[in-house]
């Protein structure tokens, strides 16, 4: 017996970052708006204070904040030949499920994409002709400029306190900042962090190099803030657990303290938590969406709420296992290369050294989420010819420390023993002397890499399981061996007394240890439906009253994190939802 | 400058003998208590992350019923006089150690008494 419950304006499914920011953007334009989140409610004050929190067993390794994979998990494998098996663990990436979602628990890191990526297939092209581009890398423009999203960067890093240093202010270079950012109209929300010793020696051997560090500009407010919507930070005290945990001084900025209290005190807006979506509606013809079907964890009840539009805002991987699920769409093959739901599945490379110098004290342990220098040598410099090296993308390359945690992080020189007394002297040694570079690189898109329902695995309510097929290719394992050469450079040009040397990963991609919770792609977003799930306001092509928005939207995965693009395109769907689709809900761009 | 020079030394003055808070700066401390404001609240009852600063200068330290205090708090004996709150803000874990406030202190004297003064008249 299914409940159906009065029908609302909007029924957001999933509330983190863009959940939030659609809530509060909606119910103040007048809609009524119900979330409906998979997790429980959190808040700084009942839990992410002490003591409470900075406990890395509950955490860090039972996960605490994260999807629960004894409910529903995700099937892997590495190409189309083999069997995919339930990832019965978490590991390689951490999805949020709780009130905020991965908005609680990320690090900070907001990076502004450029037209290097949204224009990434057309850049490729012009330069270095067609055939540069391997035949399975499926990569495309975006349908987006930077240009376009430029207000809406501005507007996420000023909502989520996010500190740094610009490069470049409407096309003048800014000392100090990085100089290969693409042009923005005003200066971060707040100053760059204190940079740790650990980032201080890497930028200095940078520098010596020739490259151009800068610091990493983080969600960690440098200063007590209050943001444009008036949510209140406090100031970082570099306490040293920012990853995976949520912030004890209200300093990291995170939906569960800006955007999803104020739509909370919206009379417009309900929230309703372990409530479980299976499944998005459509109407007999199929051309729109009338609702989504869920259930509530707490009694197994199941419900029906009806929507005159629906915002799948959940983690990147349960959207597009939301849209499969629905039947909205065709489903992508990679055999034959048809269909679009699935598609170009993407995730992140990197590499990375470490290095060991005997009498100094680096404590690892005072660090916050951002206290890693960067350049971008590498990156968003198109100077940069990928042309000798033959691959498409780039990499970054930091220094310093973000989340060392005391028990967690034991680095050793390779070839200690891995337990043991041995290794109890070594740590305690080594502990101290020990800094990291590492470099984090792009995925292109490639034909085999993709999604889809698995035959076999099911969740607990029955519904197939989503496999993912994903492995590195020849093009990443480029990225990784240019990556590596750098990073040794600078790294033996330190003088340390011991060196963990980089080396580019040839293996294939395994779900531990931990990589990154950068997982992109899915439902596409591009310039017409037979390439793109989505239009560029993130509108479905199939059903305009549904619009997915999150790093789902993806056509690739580049070297920075993804949370910019994402709370950016939030605001920008948000603001093309108020003043265009609601005076004419049809679809915003022609098919 | 000088007229900082001044407020300053008059300051400690008022310290030494036992120190109203008369000359701190309201408006000043106002801004002083963004440092503040994102955990603790001034209405009565509105505890957040930090407990409510409402009537704070009646009351013993880590007594308000409804506030999970840290154990180093409630044993610290403190009361909230000017003086005490004053100390305890210029660095709070050498104040109290292992409390749980993530604060790391006021440095400028100055500076905590412009807020002490705001305090003084708002948390009423």
């Amino acid at each position: 017996m299914v409940t159906k419950l009065k029908e609302v304006d909007a029924v957001i499914v999933g509330l983190g970052w863009t959940g939030g920011i659609l809530a509060k953007e909606l119910t103040e334009a007048g809609l009524k708006v119900v979330a409906l989140e998979r997790g429980a409610p959190r808040s700084t004050d009942k839990d992410y204070s002490l003591p409470n929190i900075r406990d890395e067993l509950r955490y860090v390794v039972r996960h605490d904040l994260m999807q629960n994979t004894a409910r529903d998990t995700i099937t892997i494998r590495n190409n189309p030949g083999q069997e995919a098996l339930p990832m019965r663990r978490l590991g390689s990436f951490l999805p949020g499920e709780v009130v905020g979602g991965s908005g609680v628990h990320w690090s900070g890191h907001t990076w502004r994409w450029t037209d290097m990526e949204f224009k990434i297939r057309s850049n490729y092209e012009e330069r270095y002709g067609k055939k540069f581009i391997p035949e399975d890398m499926t990569i495309q423009d975006w349908g987006i400029t930077y240009a376009e999203l430029e207000p809406y960067y501005d507007k996420f890093e000023y909502v989520a306190a996010v500190a740094g240093k610009a490069g470049n202010i409407k096309g003048q270079i800014q000392p100090g900042g990085n100089p290969f950012e693409a042009a923005r109209e005003r200066e971060y929300a707040l100053p760059p962090l204190t940079p740790i010793l650990a980032s201080e020696m890497f930028s200095e051997a940078a520098r010596n190099a020739g490259y151009h560090p800068f610091p990493r500009p983080s969600a960690n407010a440098t200063q007590p803030y209050t943001n444009p919507d008036g949510a209140k930070f406090g100031a970082c005290q570099y306490c040293g657990y920012c990853q995976r945990f949520g912030c004890e001084a209200n300093a990291k900025g995170s939906p569960h303290m800006t955007v999803i209290p104020i739509a909370m005190r919206n009379p417009n807006f309900e929230l309703r938590t372990h409530s479980w979506v299976t499944k998005v509606l459509k109407d007999s013809d199929g051309k729109r969406v009338t609702g989504v079907a869920y259930t509530n964890l707490l009694n197994g009840e199941e419900l029906e709420q009806p929507a005159s539009m629906v915002l799948l805002c959940a983690y990147a991987i349960n959207n597009v296992h939301l849209m499969l699920l629905s039947g909205i769409g065709e489903p992508y093959d990679p055999a034959a290369q048809k269909g679009i739901i699935g598609k170009n599945y993407c995730y992140q490379t990197g590499t990375g050294a470490t290095l060991f110098f005997e009498g100094k004290f680096f404590n690892p342990f005072m660090s916050a989420g951002g206290s890693n220098a960067t350049f971008d040598d590498f990156n968003v410099n198109w100077d940069f010819d990928r042309g000798p090296h033959n691959f498409v993308g780039a990499y970054n390359v930091s220094g310093g420390f973000n989340t060392a945690l005391p028990i967690g992080y034991r680095p050793v020189p390779s070839g200690t023993p891995q337990w043991g007394s041995e290794w109890k002297r070594a740590t305690a040694k080594w502990y101290q002397t020990a800094m990291t570079i590492n470099a984090a690189g792009s995925v292109m898109a490639n034909r085999y890499n993709c999604f889809d329902l698995d035959p076999t695995y099911r969740n607990a309510f029955g519904q197939p399981l989503m496999r993912m097929t994903f492995d590195y290719k020849t093009n990443e394992h480029k990225v990784g061996t240019h990556a590596a050469q750098v990073i040794n450079d600078i790294a033996k040009s330190m003088n340390p007394t011991k060196l963990n040397p980089a080396s580019a990963r040839t293996d294939p991609w395994t779900v531990v240890p931990y990589q990154s919770t950068h997982n992109t792609g899915g439902t596409i977003m591009g310039t017409n439906p037979r390439d793109s799930a989505l239009n560029k306001y993130l509108q479905s092509w199939d059903c305009h009253n549904l619009f997915v928005v999150g790093a789902n939207v993806f056509p690739h995965n580049a070297s920075y994190n993804p949370t910019g693009p994402v709370g950016a395109l939030a605001y920008w769907t948000a603001d093309a939802i108020k003043n265009r689709y609601l005076k004419n809900p049809q679809p915003l761009v022609p098919a | 400058m000088k007229v900082q020079i001044g407020g300053t030394a008059s300051v400690l003055v008022l310290l030494l003998i036992g120190g109203a808070y008369a000359d701190g700066d309201v408006t000043r401390g106002e801004a002083r208590f963004q440092d503040c404001a994102a955990c603790h609240k001034l209405e009565a009852g509105a505890n957040n992350v930090g407990p409510s600063l409402h009537d704070i200068f009646t009351r013993k330290a880590g007594t308000l019923e409804d506030f999970r205090y840290s154990p180093a708090m409630k044993r610290s004996g403190i009361v909230w006089t000017p003086e005490a709150l004053e100390k305890f803000i210029a660095d709070p874990q050498a104040t109290v150690p292992a409390n749980r406030m993530p604060y790391a202190g006021m440095a400028n004297p100055s500076d905590r008494a412009d807020l002490i003064a705001y305090l003084q008249k708002m948390t009423k």
